[in-house]
This record gives C-alpha cells, structure tokens and sequence, in this order.
C-alpha cells in the first residue's frame, strides 16, 4: 500500500509520551480535594436469606460520613441485594469515609445475619430439578421437548381439523422425554440449517464430544474505580474507568432517574477492559450514591480480590458436539447443544453458540443454546464473547476428524471453507473474504509442508472467526492557524485507535503524522460515540474520521479558491499546502494562513464534521499454528513456536495490529493452559494471582504474526476490526497441538499440567 | 490511628511526612505526595504494577509500608526521564510498541532499569526472567522483550 505516506506506517500512538512517563491519568488517578472513599460490604454466601442488617456500630467509627443499602436508592433500581444474595461478594451494602482504610474497616463492622441456602455451581448439576432455584420461573424444554412442543402448540390452534391422535402422540412423547426439562434456564437461542439428521445418515463417519471451558477473568490490569460528584444542585459528574462513556451515562440516569443532561461522564484513560468494563452496575451508580448523601466526591476502587468475586468474567460453558463427515472429508453436519453458565443474572454469550458453524460449508446444521443460572456474579464480554469457547469445541472436533480420517488438518479446513457467495448456515451469503488466504498465511510463515517434529513435540492449527461490530458516532477536526489539525471526539482509546484516527486524517489532508493532534472530550462535550467494544472503533470511528477529514478538505478547498482567485477543481491538497494541479506558474497556500483567513470570513473558521452510524462490516479469519513440546513427568506444555496471522483488511498501523494479534493470542493460550476462575459451594475460591495463574514473560516465546488483507470494501482504507480475532482460535491450537505430540484429546480445559499428566496415563503412557 | 514522621527521598526531592503506619509506600507515594504515575494492580505483590527503586532495588511498592522506607532514596517512574530526554527504556517502549493500556507500563520500565543497571549484558531469557514477576494483560509481552533487549542495547553503548 505504499500510495500512502501516513497510513500503513508504524508510526509510535499518540498516547506514546504520557504513557511511558506515567503521566498518564487513569480512573484512580483521580483526587479531588475532600474526596470520601467507598467501599463495599458484601455477601458472604453463595446462596443466603438476608435476615438482618445492621450498620449501628460501623456508623460510630470516626470518619464514616454514610452508609447505604438498597433502602437508599429511591428509584427502586436493584443496587444492592436485600432480601436474599445469589453468589459469595454481592453488595449488599456501601461505606464512605474520609480514608480507604477506615472505610475498610467500617465496612467489617457492619453485621450481617444470613440464613444460608444450598448453592449450585455447575451447569450440568443447576438445569437438574433438584437443584436450588435462583430465581422463579426459570424451566424451559430441551432442542428435542421443544420441536415437539412447538408441534404441539400448531396443531393446538388449528381446529380446521382433528388433531387429537397426533395430539396425544406428541404428549406421550414429550412425557417419555420429562428428563429433557432444564431448570435455572435464564435464555435461550435456536437455529439451524437443513436437516441434521439426513446429513448425519449420509455422513461416513459422525464423532460426537462434550468439551467444558472454564470461566475466565478478563484481568485487566487496573480494577474497576470511579469518583463521583454531586454537587448541591444536582449535577453529576462521574470519572470513570470506561470503554463506554455514553453508555455508563445513560446507565446511571436510568437506573437512578437522573435527567440524563444533569450527568457528565469524563472518562479517563484506562487501564485495559477487553469488554469486561462496560457495565454500569460495579462502581459507578454506588459512588453517585454515596456522593448524593454525603454531598462530598466520592472514590470506590475495587481490590484485585473484588475483581474476581463481584467483577464480570467470561462465561464458562459446556458444550455437546456432534459432526458428520464423508470419508473424502467434506463435512456435512453439525449438531451443538451448549449450556453457558450465566451467573446469577442472565446475559452469558449464548448467541455466539452460532459461530460452531465456523467458516465451514455445513449444508446440515443445528444448534440449541442454553444459559443457565448458578451462584455466581454476571458474566461480559471478553475478547470476540463466546467465540474462543465455541472454537475451541469445533476446532478440537475437526481436529480429530482430520486424524480419523489421515487428513492433513490444514487441507482439511481449506477444502470446507467458505468463499464469496457461499451460503452461511442460518445466516446470509459470505461477503468478500479471506478465509483461506489467511490459514494459508500461517502455513505459509511456519513453511507446514515440510514440519518436522521431535519426541513429545506436535503442531496444532486452528482457526477463529468473528465479525467486528459497527456503532454510531461523531467528530470534529478542525485547523489551527499554525497548519496543525485537531481531532476532537469522544470515543475511547484502548488499543491504538486514536493513533488510527490521526494517521486517516494526516492522510486525507497530506499533514505529517505529527501534525494532527486529537483531544477526547466528556460526554458534555464531545458527539456521541460509539463505546469501545466489538473491534468497533477503528472501523467506525475510522469511517467518521474520514469523512472528517474530508469535510475539513472542502473547506480548505473552498478557502484557497478564494484567496488564490480560482476555482475549486484546479486544487489539490499536498504536503500539507493547497496547490494548483496544474498552473503556471504554480500557486500555493497553507493551512495555517487559509485557517487564519478563515476567522475573518463570513464562512468562520475550519470545522470539518464526520457523523457515521453504520456500514456492513466483514467477517475476518484468525489462524494459528503451535508447536508445543510436552514433558511427560510433569505434563508441562512447552511452546516451541506459536504463528498467529489475521485478515484485518488494511493494517492502518502494523505495530498496533501486531500488538493485538499477539495480546489476544497469549490470553488465549493462557485459557488454554491456565486460567479457570474455580468455585465450590460457597463460591470463588482462587481471587488472587497466586491462584489465578496468569502468563508472564516467563511463559511464552515471541509470537509471530502474520498480517493477512483483504480488503473490506465499506471500512476505512479497507480495515477490518482486528482487536477481538486473535484469541479465537487459541484455546483448540493449543488442544490440538497436545493431541498431535502426545495422542491424548483434552477436551476440558485448562490443560493445567497435572490435567495433562492424567490424561497420559489414562492413555496407558 | 498515630501518625509517624518519615524522611523519603523520592527522585530528587525530600518529603518529610506523618503517616500511619499501616499506609504502604504506594499509597504514600499515591496518595500523600501525588505521584500517581506507581500503579496499583493488585496490592498483594503479584503484578509488578507498583514496582520502585528503593536503594537500587525494585520493589513492589504495595508490599512495603511508608514507614519502612523513612530515610531511603526511591526512583519512580516520574524519575527516569530528564527535562529534555526519555530513559533509553522509555524511548524503547515508545518505539517499539512495548504498551498498550499502559497500566502496567511504568511497573515494567522501572523493574526493567533496576536490572538493566545491575545486568547489562543480559539475554534474552534472563530478561524474561527478571521480568516474570510483572503482569502486562495487554501485549502478550512479545514487544516489551523487543523494547527491553533494544534499550539494553542503547544503554551499553552509551
Ligand atoms: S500492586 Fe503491587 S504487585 Fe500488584
Ligand atoms: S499494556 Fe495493558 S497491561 Fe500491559
């Protein structure tokens, strides 16, 4: 792409001086002069009556200034539980105080009387009838009582005819099937494509598995925090720790019945959120709280201990696979039934249960999802939610088909992907794509023909597809009498996005990189912007810069013609100039002095507007390639090599999608091979990193990555969103990489080293 | 609870302070100084975030009381870069991409000085090593190595 100067440049990220100084400011950062802090007090029970709460000799302790429970939130919004608690550090009530520590410790004087209930950890255990119930009126019907219910309902309705033989056949079917009732259902999702069943019975060879994937915690590095402000007439402001800002508005003014122009968001920079820092409910609404009583600004920061207990990790999930095969190795069917487990509160990845479909030809294809309620805190998105744990089961399942069948994996995947124009299985036809160029690539950079292998050792490939999101928002830029631009816009930058942005708006008006500065406003002032989430931001945001960008150019234009007396189409920007194309003699102008001209213009000065709401964004293909040596004392999994490329379209900046391809590729080796946030009855019982094992630099070699474009025709220049894909297809390289070295199939994750050490004897090794 | 006085030197400049003694050099340095640059990612000593020189050692901040550190020098990350010049470090973070939330960033530059300036020569894998108590959840660590071994490099050669 080198018709471009600024774009596709690694140039270092706007942000790169602050950061690097630790002059950044973060949410905790924050401190305001007679600021409170909050702290929480919390469930001690995974499952519990509340009987009784009292607060009396905690509001004694010198320096509490409030404490609040459920009772103080007048709208009514649940904030904090009070009659019963359904996972083991739900808030049930907060404390501010002039010192952390002292809110610490009135937070333990505050007592609490529980009746304790039985709690339900596990999925499989949770959907049984005999398992506690969180909440009423959670029953639903298996894939199988379901068709036969929705039979049963059609028929019902009709009275064009008699039914009732059919009618009492489907009811003694569906009594035959009473096990198939599944309790602690908190949502569902069905879909499916053909008929199962007949590619199954034209199928050589069906394989059929159940893989489990553990919950994981984002962990990013700075816990949630917020400050809050109410002042006495009622305005609020709220620094926050964000990737949505406008969302965490809109949040607070519904659930506490604020106007929403009486709230100003301003959020800081922040210390990484992979979709874990969305949400309203962890610190921000409490804080407002305890700032409205006291009349004082408020910080609540969680601890990392917190953050495990009460924060809102990826959902686990178990997942039943079946597969069918022609011996040649064409797929013909899959079927998948998964329960993901939702927490106390429903909202787990369920429908990312549809992406088993992979980028696969399936003509046959069905799949029942399920999440389900247990005794833990909610669940969020995290990196491509629902994806890695999906992938993991198809991949580790193709997989061994492959090896059933003598096939070369990457061949194998290669001849049953999709291209442009094939159908999608419960979905419409594929756009452009770059499937097979980008498992290609990875072959390709590990030279996969001609692997070798020592003892122990094995290669693993799997793939990961995702689909990055697409949102509105808003922008300015405008030109200062120096010449220099500014961007002014309030999205959230996490992983390099507004150094994209800079690069696209250098570009279009031919400044040097360095020339173009961007500023993030607060939700009072900056236009709506999409939150930071859903791999949206480069290519949303990247849509409006552009269109910035050329507004801005319009009037440069616009002004030049003017000043240079002729017209528009004679003009062109370069080198940061208005030139004429062709003219002789050749006459120029700079933005500085067209900009400075402009304030004494009828016309005023140079504002360039970008507004943007949606454009259809394309599917991009993950790949990776492990080698891995096992030892089989210990079971330890030794990365030899781990290849990861991606199709991002158009890498605006190759050092930041380089970044992202071997971020999410580690978090997915480390769900591999790690990380499980474990419960027992009484709740999570690993919330610290001691036992919450994340990777260090000691885990891992270099990750290699291989940029794959394939250009999406509605992005910017081309990109895709790339910061989500990477951890797709981790989980499954990883698992299949084992298989290959070791000949054992893990299908439960993570393959912790005395999990590997088991599975080697129980292959009798 | 009592306040003790304490003397630190923290990069240039001496602060003579009250604190209790159950406040940590982090929060002393966070909260009663000002110097938010130390940052606090887990508080039990497991991530590196809040590593600082102390005496010309790295320390995680969060495990050391305020008190324990009355009369010893301490560099921060506020510290390393002069008036008109970044630490090779910092410059090396910048242009090789060694950050990306930047969260963990100041931890990793200022573990990174303690052993570059005792280490010089260092490979790769002792690097990797003395690095492994510091937890970056962002860059899967491939470009911080690259930043580190580029700045061992410059400061050799300086
Ligand atoms: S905050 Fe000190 S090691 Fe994590
Ligand atoms: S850059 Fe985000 S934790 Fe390291």
């Amino acid at each position: 792409m080198s018709e471009y100067t600024v774009l596709g440049k690694s140039v270092p990220r706007v942000d790169a001086l602050e950061k690097v100084t630790g002059a950044a400011q973060y949410g905790g950062d924050v401190h305001l002069p007679g600021m409170l802090h909050g702290k929480f007090i919390r469930s001690k029970h995974a499952h519990a009556k509340i009987l009784n709460i009292d607060t009396s000799e905690a509001e004694k302790l010198p320096g509490v200034r409030a404490i609040i429970t459920q009772d103080d939130v007048e709208s009514g919004r649940r904030v904090f539980a009070t009659d019963k608690v359904l996972y083991l550090g739900e808030p049930i009530a907060a404390v501010a105080a002039t010192d952390p520590d002292v809110a610490e410790e009135a937070a333990d004087l505050v007592k609490i009387e529980y009746e304790v209930l039985p709690a339900v950890q596990d999925v499989m255990e949770a959907i049984q009838p005999e398992a506690p119930h969180l909440h009423s009126d959670d029953t639903k019907d298996g894939p199988a009582r379901r068709v036969l219910r929705t039979e049963l309902r059609k028929l019902e309705r009709d009275d064009s005819q008699d039914h009732s033989a059919r009618i009492a056949e489907l009811n003694a079917q569906m009594e035959e099937l009473a096990d198939e009732v599944y309790y602690n259902v908190s949502a569902e999702t069905h879909s499916d494509a053909g008929d199962v069943e007949q590619g199954f019975a034209e199928s050589d060879l069906v394989v059929e598995d159940t893989y489990v994937i553990p919950r994981v915690h984002q962990t990013y590095m700075e816990p949630h925090v917020s400050v809050a402000d109410v002042e006495s007439t009622g305005k609020v402001t709220v620094w926050a720790s964000t990737q949505g800002p406008f969302a965490i508005r809109s949040g607070i003014a519904g659930t506490l019945g604020i106007p929403l122009n009486q709230i100003n968001v301003i959020a800081t920079t922040m210390g990484g959120g992979f979709g874990g820092r969305f949400g309203v409910a962890l610190t921000h609404v409490p804080a407002v709280l305890l700032s409205q009583k006291t009349g004082r600004p408020v910080k609540i920061q969680m601890t990392r201990e917190e953050e495990f207990t009460d924060g809102r990790p990826a959902p686990g999930c178990v997942i039943k696979l079946k597969t069918g095969v022609k011996n040649d190795g064409t797929i013909l069917a899959r079927e998948g039934l998964a329960f993901w487990d939702s927490g106390s509160v429903s909202g787990a990845s369920i429908g990312s249960t549809i992406r088993l479909r992979g980028v696969y030809k399936f003509p046959h294809l069905k799949v029942d999802a399920y999440g389900v309620y247990t005794n833990k805190s909610g669940t969020a998105a995290y990196r491509a939610p629902g994806t890695p744990q999906v992938a993991f089961a198809g991949e580790s399942q193709l997989d061994d088909i492959a090896r059933k069948l003598n096939l070369d994996p990457v061949e194998f995947r290669l001849k049953n992907m999709r291209v442009e124009g094939d159908p999608v299985p419960a979905g419409p036809n594929e756009p452009k794509v770059g499937y097979k160029e980008t498992l290609q690539a990875v072959a390709d950079a590990v030279d996969w023909k001609n692997r070798t292998k020592g003892p122990n050792q094995g290669w693993g490939v799997a793939i990961g597809d995702w689909t990055n999101g697409c949102g509105p928002g808003g922008m300015f830029v405008s030109i200062h009498e120096d010449g220099s631009a500014r961007i002014f816009h309030g999205s959230m930058d996490i992983t390099g996005t507004d150094t994209a942005l800079a690069q696209i708006v250098a570009e279009i008006l031919t400044l040097p990189y360095d020339e173009v500065t961007i500023s993030r406003g607060d939700t009072n002032s900056a236009p709506y912007a999409t939150g930071s989430g859903g791999s949206v931001v480069t290519f949303t945001m990247g849509n409006t810069a552009k269109l910035a960008a050329e507004d801005t150019r319009r009037r440069l234009l616009e002004l030049a013609a003017e000043r240079l007396n002729t017209d528009v189409e004679s003009l062109e920007l370069k080198d940061g100039q208005v030139s004429t194309i062709v003219a002789d003699p050749p006459k120029s102008i700079g933005f500085g002095e067209l900009a400075a001209y402009s304030l004494s213009t009828t016309g005023g000065p140079i504002v360039g507007k970008g507004s943007f709401a949606r454009k259809p964004s394309t599917p991009a293909l993950a790949a990776q390639i492990a080698k891995v040596e096992i030892d089989p004392e210990t079971g330890r999994i030794k990365v030899l090599k781990m290849a990861s490329s991606q199709d991002v379209g158009f890498a605006i900046n190759p050092m930041a999608v380089e970044g992202q391809i071997e971020g999410g590729t580690v978090q997915g080796y480390a769900w591999a091979t790690m990380e499980e946030m474990q419960y027992d009855e009484g709740g999570n019982v690993n919330p610290g990193f001691v036992d919450y094992r994340v990777p260090t630099t000691a885990d891992l070699p270099t990750v290699q990555s291989v940029i794959v474009e394939v250009e999406a025709p509605d992005g910017p220049f081309g990109a895709k969103g790339v910061g989500e894909p990477p951890i797709t297809p981790t989980l499954a390289t990883m698992a299949n990489a084992v298989a290959d070295a070791v000949d054992i199939r893990i299908t439960e994750l993570p393959m912790k080293p005395e999990k590997v050490v088991d599975a080697l004897h129980g292959n009798g090794k | 609870m009592k306040k003790h006085p304490v003397s630190l030197t923290v990069n240039t400049d001496t602060y003579d302070l009250l604190i209790e003694p159950r406040k940590t050099l982090l929060a002393t340095l966070r909260d009663t100084i000002g110097l938010t640059g130390t940052k606090e990612g887990c508080s039990t000593g497991d991530c590196g975030a809040c590593t600082v020189i102390v005496d010309g050692k790295a320390v995680t901040s969060c495990m050391m009381l305020g008190v324990s550190a009355n009369d010893k020098e301490i560099t921060t990350i506020e510290g390393l870069a002069s008036r008109d010049q970044l630490h090779p470090i910092q410059q090396a973070f910048m242009d090789k991409g060694g950050y990306q939330c930047g969260f963990c960033t100041p931890g990793f530059i200022v573990a990174s000085k303690a052993f570059l300036d005792e280490n010089p020569n260092a490979t790769e894998a002792e690097i990797r090593h003395a690095l492994g108590n510091n937890i970056c959840r962002c860059t899967g660590y491939t470009k911080i190595i690259e930043a580190v071994m580029s700045a061992a490099e410059v400061m050799r050669n300086s």
